[in-house]
């Protein structure tokens, strides 16, 4: 018997899709139970409580949590969200119910060792709810109250060897894809350079002195799948310069019909006999391929990597050797002036261990943003007030083709002095004997 | 660094009638010939002395004196 | 209840202090073959909705699982993931970015096994716990944000609305007759902290009234200056008012500036947003963030408001299905839903789906708003 009716949230309970209203209910019946003989340090009926609040707001149509200024433990400025019940005596479990963040390995592989650990704690000092994981990548750690917090990040810290995630205005907790742990397509090691940047960047991530949040991305390819560019401040996406590696025997079981194409994707619907020209070459976007029937030949020079052929075919075409990442800058969702898309910074990086040339544009670009961000502005806001050249030149990149879809179409040019032959201090008196008044 | 430290903390004392949580920037113009990194070194020192502290609105973080300030840390928690 | 001590002291918070040693390496949790073949992965291919086999250059296979998770889920719940993993996968097991759990096999008899295990479990309200799917050109499972589970600023829930998308859409999270993948994604309110904004279909909390201001605690309960501070239009000013015969200090919004972010109730309890007739959802479509054939794009929104319909949001719910149906039946073999649109143009998006194109649909928020209106005769009656 559930502590709370929840003739709303019980509607919630059918359908296929997992219920994280049953689920909830069975951590309450769990804690109820008691299997462990736990001695819980926060209420033991919050999660009964929580599905109460929750119901309240599924009755009233409005959010019954305040936000708390709580940031972290000790000497951190981030890793907890302070939250509370603005209706703690009908719900005193979850009157105080804040999360706590915890580092997620990147690629997010575990071993169930780690993840028994961590229920214990947060049986323990928690309310057994959790996020697996939270929009930005850490583990969520969803209520507890604040003299759990420091013993939390006690056990985390000298039980499990873990620290805490970002919040606030610092280095969020950096995100990869899986990469080449289980991924063809990946152009580098994404989770090392993940793992590697959030290591030399501890400082940044738990002590914020920036100007609001930072994201680092790591996607392996153009394909995506940690959405870098949409979602991060800095994105590394992987990218190639060589030729696409074409087996052509490969390509001829393709286009006869003897592999199914994209790996498969689309076997849920009969989309006739694939067509290779007209599904692989009509819709490459630059039209750098030819199909003969016989031989499948690319144009590297006008290739863009879009991924689509090899994506089409990833038994035939395997992505270049000459490996590395193209790094854009600046995205963020769209509070307050608008979305924006991570911009083309660096074309092309080499991505080897320990990653000096990708740490040097990041500090650049941080101590840029340090010094010019105003508060709660994100670098992408800071590129679009000072411009993209301002981003070049802290950079030390040089312009080229490729940072733009197209030139300006004003000639509103700043040109700076020294750019203009002579400077901008000129002789009136030699004007004047030129030129009448 | 002792200097550094008192200069941060007459400036928020000086501020304490109006407000009691700063952004980082506010702390930056205070040392116009030290760079963001210097200064982050001086509010880490304090914070860890137990004389500053953070607060969070979750998105973006403020620095301000222990205990000033109207929205305490903990509403009612013992 | 007696308070457990880890070990930490209170009163020297900085003896035996460990900080700063940041996540557990990425390879310490490695299945074998995962190990082995870092790097050398040569192809894959996606056997059936929700399993995938990986083939490395030396000829070893791994057999992916993939199973829709909730983001918010319970120890006992992992717990169970984890016996599992301890049961078919020697203690391995990975989360995907879209809240989907891995679980991998090296052979086929043990991925059928490790499969039908998965699917054969339910919740007792009836649900599936691990429901086998969410590969290839079909829709993946959901990203979101908090809501009203433990947000202070939703303007709807997350794991609600969302729970009623995929059980409308379960069956193409079984299988692969979409045209291209569908990514659908929920934030409860306009600031996404899970980001929405390049999303197949974009699912928005939004808030309609400006925030209420309670003159009576303003000055109690917040600092009045840091409120001011919160707001990103410079639409909250610091004001004396009466209230109650007394002048206090309080704060005035300029309402027709308020972008209903909430930032100012974040600083000021004061300062509530909330509001069960203001608040609903609206949807955006179109984006993407891949760069396969197109470039990637953002999201564009159809529907201006649908009012929150809990437990079951029927309204969106009919909504998003429909865009659904309508881009199956008309896109091409490869066009994500911005493709697909771009290719037939907004008129005829409209005009397929039925939803009513109005005002509030037209970009009016600064500079780039100019850049979506039409310059040009070409336009489809």
């Amino acid at each position: 018997m559930t502590k709370h009716a929840t003739p709303l949230l019980d509607q919630l309970e059918s359908g296929p899709w997992p219920s994280f209203v049953s689920d909830i209910k069975q951590e309450a019946a769990s804690r109820a139970e008691n299997p462990k003989g736990l001695d819980y340090q926060i209420p033991v009926d919050c999660p009964d409580d929580l599905l109460g609040v929750l119901e309240l707001s599924y009755t009233e149509k409005e959010t019954h949590w305040k936000h708390g200024g709580i940031v972290g433990v000790f000497g951190y400025g981030g890793g907890v969200i302070g939250r509370y019940c603005d209706q703690p005596e009908k719900f005193p479990g979850v009157a105080h119910f804040h999360t706590v963040r915890v580092a997620q390995p990147s690629g997010k592989y575990y071993n169930t060792k780690f993840l028994r650990d961590l229920c214990d704690i947060w049986d323990l000092r928690g309310s057994g709810i959790t996020n697996m994981h939270g929009s930005t990548g850490d583990i969520v750690l969803l209520g507890t109250q604040t003299p759990q917090l420091e013993e939390v990040f006690y056990e985390l810290t000298h039980n499990m060897n873990v620290d805490l995630g970002g919040s606030g205005s610092n280095l969020r907790t950096p995100e990869a894809c899986l990469g080449q742990s289980r991924c063809e397509y990946a152009c580098y090691n994404t989770q090392d350079m993940c793992y590697q940047l959030t290591m030399d960047y501890q400082d940044e991530l738990h002590r914020p002195a920036f100007p609001y949040k930072f994201k680092f991305k790591f996607d392996g390819c153009p394909n995506g799948c940690v959405s870098a560019m949409a979602r991060s401040d800095f994105a590394v996406v992987g990218t190639w310069k060589d030729d696409i590696k074409i087996d052509q025997e490969k390509v001829k079981a393709y286009a006869g019909g003897a592999i199914k194409p994209n790996a498969g994707a689309h076997s849920g619907r009969d989309w006739g006999r694939f067509d290779l020209q007209k599904e692989v070459v009509d819709r490459c976007p630059s039209h750098c391929m030819k199909w003969d029937g016989a031989k499948l030949s690319i144009k590297t020079a006008d290739c863009v990597r879009c991924m689509h052929c090899i994506n089409t075919m990833p038994q035939a075409l395997r992505i270049g050797d000459e490996r590395g990442a193209s790094i854009l800058v600046g995205a963020k969702a769209p509070v307050v002036d608008g979305a924006q898309m991570g911009s083309l910074l660096v074309p092309f990086v080499r991505c080897e261990h320990p990653y000096d040339e990708v740490k040097e544009v990041i500090e650049k670009i941080w101590d840029w943003w340090m010094e010019e961000g105003k508060n709660r502005e994100r670098v992408g806001e800071t590129m679009k007030r000072l411009s993209f050249q301002k981003l070049l030149e802290v950079t030390d990149t040089p312009a080229s083709a490729c940072h733009v879809k197209e030139p300006r179409s004003n000639p509103y040019i700043f040109f700076k002095e020294e750019e203009v032959p002579g400077g901008w201090s000129r002789d009136l008196a030699a004007y004047r004997n030129r030129h009448q008044r | 660094m002792a200097d550094d430290k008192d200069v941060v903390v007459e400036f928020l004392n000086s501020k304490a009638g109006t407000k009691s949580k700063f952004y980082f920037n506010d702390f930056t113009a205070l040392f116009p010939d030290k760079g963001p990194r210097d200064v982050k070194k001086v509010l880490t020192k304090l914070v860890n002395e137990e004389i500053l502290e953070f607060w969070s609105s979750g998105s973006t973080t403020m620095y301000g004196l222990k205990g000033a300030g109207k929205q305490s840390h903990a509403e009612g928690e013992s | 209840m007696a308070f457990i001590s880890s070990g930490y002291n209170p009163a020297k918070p900085m003896e035996n202090r460990i900080t700063d040693i940041g996540p557990h390496k990425y390879d310490a949790y490695f299945p074998s073959v995962i190990k082995k073949n870092f790097g050398k992965w040569l192809y894959h291919e996606i056997l059936e909705p929700g399993v995938l086999v990986h083939v490395a250059e030396g000829g070893d296979k791994v057999y992916t699982v993939r199973v829709g998770g909730t983001r918010t889920m319970s120890i006992t719940h992992i717990r169970e993931m984890c016996d599992i993993a301890d049961k078919h996968c020697n203690g391995y097991l990975r989360f995907t970015t879209r809240n989907n759990v891995e679980f991998m096999v090296t052979d086929e008899a043990a991925m059928k096994a490790l499969r039908d295990d998965l699917n054969s479990r339910k919740f007792s309200g009836g649900s599936y716990k691990f429901p086998v799917g969410g590969t290839g050109a079909g829709i993946s499972n959901m990203v979101h944000t908090q809501g009203w589970v433990h947000c202070h600023t939703p303007a709807t829930d997350a794991s609600g609305p969302v729970k009623c998308v995929m059980d409308a859409i379960f069956d193409d999270f079984k299988s692969m007759r979409m045209p291209a993948p569908v990514r659908i994604a929920l934030a409860c309110c306009i600031n996404m902290c899970g980001a929405v904004h390049c999303s197949d279909i974009g699912l928005v909390g939004i808030h309609r009234k400006p925030p209420m201001i309670d003159h009576q605690w303003a000055d109690q309960l917040c600092e009045i200056p840091l409120a001011v501070a919160a707001c990103p239009t410079a639409a909250v000013r610091p004001s004396k008012v009466e209230f109650n015969g007394e002048k206090v200090s309080s704060i005035a919004i300029k309402q027709d500036r308020c972008m209903y972010c909430g930032n100012c109730y974040t600083m000021c309890p004061a300062l509530p947003i909330s509001d069960s007739e203001g608040d609903g959802i609206a949807i955006m479509i179109g984006g993407k963030v891949s760069n396969r054939i197109s470039m990637p794009k953002f999201s564009k929104v159809v529907v201006g408001y649908i009012p929150n319909e809990p437990p079951r949001w029927p309204t969106l719910i009919k909504t998003v299905k429909h865009i659904v149906e309508v881009y199956a039946a008309n896109a091409e073999k490869y066009e994500r839903i911005g493709d697909w649109v771009e290719r037939i143009g907004w008129e005829s998006f409209f005009k397929l789906t039925g939803l009513t194109f109005t005002h509030h649909l037209i970009d009016d928020f600064r500079d780039p708003a100019y850049y979506t209106w039409r310059q040009s005769t070409q336009f489809k009656f």
